[in-house]
């Protein structure tokens, strides 16, 4: 089952990338599917995130104590703030890891 | 391979270096996730050797924990990887009159870095054994992260406990900060966001994947009503 997986995605993944270097493919994506699939990488990241924050445990909690909550919104602000992705992803977890012990 | 030829080469592996080390945390996760979810090593590496696009992987392995089954994992992953259709599309100038071989081989190797370091070069200047020395730099750099990741996860105890998962929503969220500069953007995420804990709370097998499509339709249609009105 996991190679099945890992042999699935790698095609299709290759898929993605060697589709438009096919010489032979007259194929072109239309405006609409572009701007459609321009919304991909912000549309399934948030879609993963989701309930990873909002239901640890696959335990719906709304809390505004919830510490994956609370270290999210760190994030988000180290990014507005200081526009360093690395930082503001390592400076976030540290945080939560923090908030967890204190909150548990 | 002639003097010109390595020097290329050369050139284009110098130039990968801070980007791959920049990618260090994610290999590592990459690896120790994979660890994390019961996979073996074997395979944890092979996704990172087969496979080779981290967002992808990482979101395969979080699906896996998660009990998904492989048909909306594929799906997930499919969707996820979709911009590198627009990657391949913008280079297609540059790589499509190229040798079959070459065209699979760098087209293997068409990252998101690969891409921004590779993709300013029009057809006189491009340089195929530049990009290879980019491509394949990467790759190297990328599995070595992996393996270092795969060798922690199995020798550290109970580091499913360690909140590992935070680091994948870390990742992401500063990802996806960025990219939200305007309402249609802000608008997917927030459906997104809603209903993938909504469809989840309801115990939908294809909770991630109808909450992102949902998410990029609606972004999409916010777009086309703002083009309309201006």
């Amino acid at each position: 089952m996991i190679w099945l997986l890992i042999a699935g995605m790698g095609t299709l993944v290759f898929l993605n990338r060697y589709a438009f270097l096919e010489p032979r493919l007259p194929l072109r994506l239309g405006s609409n599917a572009r701007q459609f699939l321009g919304f991909a990488v912000p549309g399934m990241l948030t879609a993963i995130c989701g309930p990873i924050i909002f239901m640890p445990d696959h335990q719906l909690d709304l809390s505004l104590l919830n510490p994956y909550l609370l270290g999210s919104l760190v994030a988000i602000a180290l990014v507005l703030l200081t526009r360093r992705v690395l930082l503001s992803m390592l400076v976030s977890m540290l945080i939560f890891f923090l908030l967890r012990s204190w909150l548990a | 391979m002639p003097q010109l030829a390595r020097h290329a080469f050369l050139h284009g592996a110098l130039a990968i270096v801070p980007l791959s080390l920049a990618v260090a945390p994610w290999g590592l996760l990459a690896g120790s996730m994979a660890i994390e979810a019961n996979l073996t090593a074997l395979q944890g590496q092979g996704l990172s050797a087969i496979v080779f696009a981290g967002a992808a992987q990482l979101v395969a392995i979080g699906m896996l924990k998660g009990g998904a089954n492989l048909a909306s994992i594929l799906l997930t992953t499919l969707l996820l990887t979709s911009q590198h259709l627009l990657y391949g599309l913008s280079m297609r100038p540059v790589l499509s009159p190229l040798p079959l071989r070459w065209r699979m081989g760098l087209g293997f190797l068409l990252t998101d870095e690969f891409f921004a370091l590779t993709s300013r070069y029009d057809q006189q200047q491009f340089n195929r054994w530049y990009a290879l020395g980019v491509g394949l730099t990467f790759y190297v750099a990328w599995n070595l992260f992996t393996l270092v990741g795969i060798i922690v996860g199995q020798n550290i105890p109970h580091l499913d406990q360690l909140g590992l998962d935070f680091s994948i929503v870390a990742t992401f969220v500063a990802l996806i900060t960025p990219l939200v500069r305007n309402l249609p953007t802000l608008v997917c995420v927030a459906v997104s966001l809603f209903t993938s804990v909504l469809f989840t709370h309801w115990h939908w097998e294809t909770a991630l994947v109808a909450a992102g499509l949902l998410g990029m339709g609606a972004g999409f249609v916010c777009q086309k009503l703002a083009e309309g009105r201006s």
